[in-house]
């Protein structure tokens, strides 16, 4: 009788409950639990993993796609009319510096409002995602935030007053450029130094020059290079290859994100999407991959967590989905390794470029 | 988002929670409201301070309050003597480090404490190493706390045999400790710098910081064998030691260069290998023919690839067709201030001048060749722990990268009977050791090609999965891929410019695309694979002297009307097999 249960516990956890997951998301969109107020500064990318989750699941006809589009522009960070604060232009993550809602026209005075260089970055792709054409993006603005968001040594920060400065936010810069279609927003051979400046002895990535390596930081690395055109050009064949093997060691059951630390489920997005990006993927476990994905999902609530056991949370939703979109899980749309959206809203994006090019 | 574990509670419990929770709540959303108007009002005071402590406390992710909380205290600086200046921030470093003790990951916290340090009058650097040392016992794998720590060391110039002596004793309590073993690695090359005699070439591309062991000198180095040796002894299970030993016995990257010119009369056409892809459509090259430089279009071995490691040009017509004159070809390559020269005698129809892999010793494994002798210790060292532990793949695994560093071919059989034992033992990555071992099956055939000075290239019956280093392969006239289980023919293929048979019967092959614009190919034998479609048989048809295509046992010739498909599709083919 006990094996029977545990047999038939087993298979409930290895079929995947795409309805919960739609459920877990539209919730996530409505109504979000306290626990999650020290994340208000950073709703904008709460969102993006709940759309690009219900794009994923091709359940995007849940919403009010105007609606949300709506409030993504009343999110950006408009010029003021004498153009004094182009340097500040981008997407904030939420309302919470309390400016008035507006979505066209000129920008406010404030000395303290300005882009975070993640909230651009989610912030497109939530449109692009949402079938939005970016007309009222208002482009050079979030360049020029962009360039103000550089340093010398080719990183940036995420916010114009300063922040740490890191491998994530070129990433996200170079999303936004790669996106924009426009590589005037930042220094690329700059930020090409800083990358190979952070590869470390195991040839993994680390944040920085003289940091460890991690799944997330050569998810960023390579990520960022194959964006620009330039992953043959900035790394010998020899790198490549020993990047490949540091990544594929990733792999115990699902993936960990560093050596002698447990699998969690975003790594098998972060580490999976890298060995795409680097030819090697299939080379990886599909079927361990997907039983600890699935470990991680919670059969009532929906949505993944990083550890078996512990509370679902939309980061961890959403790159699981990613994870088991990458092995082939037969209801999930199929994701862009370096951009982090489905081919389908990729495929939008790419006819939205072809216009602005004839044009 | 950091793993939240769930915890079952009472009816009851849960509504004190909630209860507790809104009235936290209450007073956040009242602090946060304060803070934004005295801000907006431009208020820098105590008062200030004070709201926005309350607030960083509980959301020490709020980046806007840690911006405004430090202009508050530069502000403050301006009003305050420094007696005064150096309390206040003696009392932020407190305030953090209650703040780091709810959250150890907070990047903001870390953040400011970082800035905080650059601006007191005076640092207790001593205090603020011990506050990491307090921290990495909690979690040495916390890397904000690594990160911190490596901006007091450099501020405070703590001289780096110290910090070398803080990863002994963390390593030598815990051999697991990977962040540790990372530090060890930027700390050595600083105190053990090799000679700059063999600093690497100028022009080379920007080298990683930590990539290359071989800036440390070699007594450290050897030093640092038996650390690691003592790690994976005691625990051959751990990652770390053999990622650090890896890294050890690494050695620089090869100079970037032309590695092989290839001239053919026939026509009319230079084909040039580079070490590594190169983009060399930009004016990146220059072609002299017979002293007189000439302008020609520099191609890649395909469209698709603006990075390609073997580059084609067309010389003008007549240039060099004449088999009675003799001709002086050299390739500058400016930028890595390199060149090739290749000479074209009469009475010879083709000519080339390459570096052979064998002198390059290009396939030893990345390890470093001028020490054999200790590779060759390092070698026995692991051959005895492989006897205590057969199915350690780590063992196995740094020595077949040991062997192929000695001796490829000598201990190719070895090397074969290893890869079988790793594909058992770590099951999950057979289909990666498949590759890896092709690889090195290709890399021996090579130097065994070199060693019997013929352009015939046989990987026969070898379990190939994959095929590489074919920029090796630009001279050779023919291959033989036969009974393996190859699937793609892959665009680098198109590589073999000098190729004239193809054989790669008894393989899966689906796709040809790699066979594609190869002047001298004349025959295909592809018997018993895959193709399906007459879609796949496109590229053949840019092969202008393909006279032989077998096709029998492919999926493709039981479709109707195939015979006269393929030859509406392959016209100067004459002998088709179906």
């Amino acid at each position: 009788m006990a094996e029977e249960e545990s047999l038939s516990e087993e298979l409930e956890q290895l079929e995947f409950l795409r309805d919960r997951h739609v459920r877990f998301f539209q919730r996530t969109m409505q109504v979000l639990p306290e626990m999650y107020a020290s994340l208000e500064t950073t709703r904008l990318t709460i969102l993006f993993f709940a759309l690009s989750g219900l794009d994923v699941l091709d359940a995007l006809d849940v919403i009010d796609s105007n609606d949300m589009i709506e409030w993504i522009y009343s999110l950006q960070v408009l010029p003021t009319e004498d153009q004094s604060n182009l340097s500040r232009c981008g997407f904030r993550g939420s309302s919470h510096i309390g400016i008035p809602y507006s979505t066209k026209g000129h920008g406010v005075r404030h000395p303290y409002d300005s882009g975070h260089v993640a909230m651009t970055y989610t912030g497109l792709c939530s449109l692009l995602i949402l079938g939005d054409d970016l007309s009222r993006v208002n482009k050079q603005a979030c360049l020029a935030g962009l360039r103000a968001l550089q340093l010398d040594d080719g990183s940036f920060y995420a916010v114009p007053e300063g922040s740490e400065n890191d491998i994530r936010f070129i990433y996200c810069a170079a999303s936004i450029c790669y996106m924009l279609d426009d590589w005037s927003g930042m220094d690329v051979q700059k930020a090409i130094e800083y990358i190979r400046g952070s590869l470390s002895y195991d040839s993994g990535f680390g944040q920085g020059a003289g940091r460890e390596s991690h799944g997330g930081w050569t998810y960023c690395a390579i990520a960022s290079l194959c964006l620009m055109g330039r992953l043959e050009g900035a790394l010998s064949r020899r790198e490549l290859d020993r990047i490949r093997r540091w990544c594929i060691m990733r792999q115990q059951s699902g993936f960990q994100g560093r050596p002698n630390k447990p699998v969690d489920t975003c790594y098998s997005f972060w580490v999976g999407a890298t060995l795409e990006l680097l030819d090697v993927f299939q080379y990886t476990n599909f079927d361990k991959n997907r039983t600890f994905i699935l470990s991680t999902q919670d059969g009532l609530v929906g949505g993944f967590a990083k550890w078996p056991e512990c509370s679902p949370d939309p980061l961890h939703a959403y790159l699981g989905l990613c994870g088991l979109s990458l092995i082939g899980e037969p209801s999930l749309r199929k994701v862009h390794p370096a951009l982090n959206i489905t081919q389908r809203a990729f495929e939008h994006l790419r006819q939205l470029q072809q216009t602005w090019r004839g044009q | 988002m950091h793993g939240r574990v769930k915890v079952k509670s009472t009816a009851q419990q849960e509504e004190e929670k909630r209860k507790e929770r809104e009235k936290k709540l209450k007073i956040y959303t009242a602090a946060r409201d304060a803070c934004f108007s005295k801000r907006k009002d431009g208020v820098c005071d105590e008062e200030a301070l004070h709201l926005t402590q309350q607030l960083l406390s509980s959301n020490p992710d709020f980046a806007t309050l840690w911006n405004y909380r430090r202009e508050i205290l530069m502000h403050q600086e301006t009003v305050k003597d420094e007696s005064e200046v150096q309390k206040m921030y003696q009392n932020e470093l407190s305030f953090l480090e209650s703040c780091l003790k709810v959250n150890p990951k907070s990047y903001g916290s870390w953040h400011h404490r970082s800035w905080v340090s650059e601006r007191a009058p005076q640092m207790d650097w001593a205090r603020e190493l011990s506050l990491c040392d307090r921290c990495l016992s909690l979690d040495d794998r916390n890397f904000h706390c690594w990160d911190y720590r490596r901006i007091v060391v450099k501020k405070s110039a703590v001289p780096v045999g110290k910090e070398l002596e803080f990863t002994d004793r963390l390593i030598g309590s815990n051999f697991s400790n990977y962040s540790s073993w990372h530090y060890r690695s930027t700390l050595l090359p600083l105190l053990h710098p090799q000679s700059p005699e063999s600093a690497p070439p100028s022009g080379s591309s920007p080298p990683s910081p930590q990539t290359h062991s071989h800036r440390v000198c070699e007594e450290q180095l050897l030093k640092e064998y038996e650390l690691v040796q003592n790690a994976f002894f005691t625990d051959p299970n751990d990652q770390s030691a053999w990622f650090y030993y890896r890294w050890l016995l690494g050695r620089a990257e090869r100079e970037e260069m032309i590695s092989c010119v290839f001239i053919s009369r026939d026509e009319e056409r230079v084909a040039v290998a580079f070490s590594r892809p190169v983009q060399a459509q930009s004016g990146g090259l220059l072609l002299v023919l017979d002293g007189q430089p000439l302008q020609v279009d520099w191609r890649s071995i395909h469209p698709r690839f603006k990075h390609s490691p073997v580059w084609i040009c067309d010389l003008p017509p007549g240039s060099i067709n004449n088999i009675a004159n003799e001709h002086n070809l050299t390739v500058h390559w400016p930028e890595k201030h390199t060149r090739r020269d290749c000479a074209l005698y009469t009475g010879r129809n083709e000519s080339w001048c390459r570096d052979s892999a064998t002198d390059q010793e290009l396939f030893r494994s990345e390890l470093s060749v001028e020490k054999s002798s200790v590779l060759q210790s390092e070698l026995q060292s692991c051959n005895q722990l492989l006897e205590l532990e057969p199915l350690n793949k780590w063992c196995l695994l740094t020595i077949i990268l040991l062997m192929r560093a000695l001796d490829p071919l000598g201990y190719e059989k070895e090397t074969l009977a290893h890869f079988q034992t790793l594909k058992e033992v770590d099951s999950m990555r057979s289909a990666y050791y498949s590759d890896l071992c092709s690889k090195f099956m290709i890399e021996n055939t090579i130097l065994k090609m070199e060693y019997a000075e013929v352009r015939v290239f046989s990987v026969s019956n070898k379990n190939l999965t994959t095929l590489c280093h074919l920029d090796q392969l630009l001279l050779i006239t023919h291959i033989n891929l036969s009974s393996n289980q190859l699937r793609h023919i892959s665009f680098h293929f198109s590589m073999l410019q000098c190729l004239k048979v193809l054989e790669a019967e008894n393989n899966c092959i689906e796709n040809l695309e790699g066979v594609y614009c190869l002047p001298k190919l004349e025959e295909v034998l592809l018997k018993n694979n895959n193709i399906a479609t007459l879609a796949a048989l496109r590229p053949l048809a840019t092969c202008p002297k393909l006279r032989l295509l077998d096709l029998r046992g492919n999926p493709v010739t039981q479709s109707a009307d195939a015979e006269s498909h393929l030859a509406e599709l392959l016209p100067s083919v004459a002998c088709l097999l179906l």
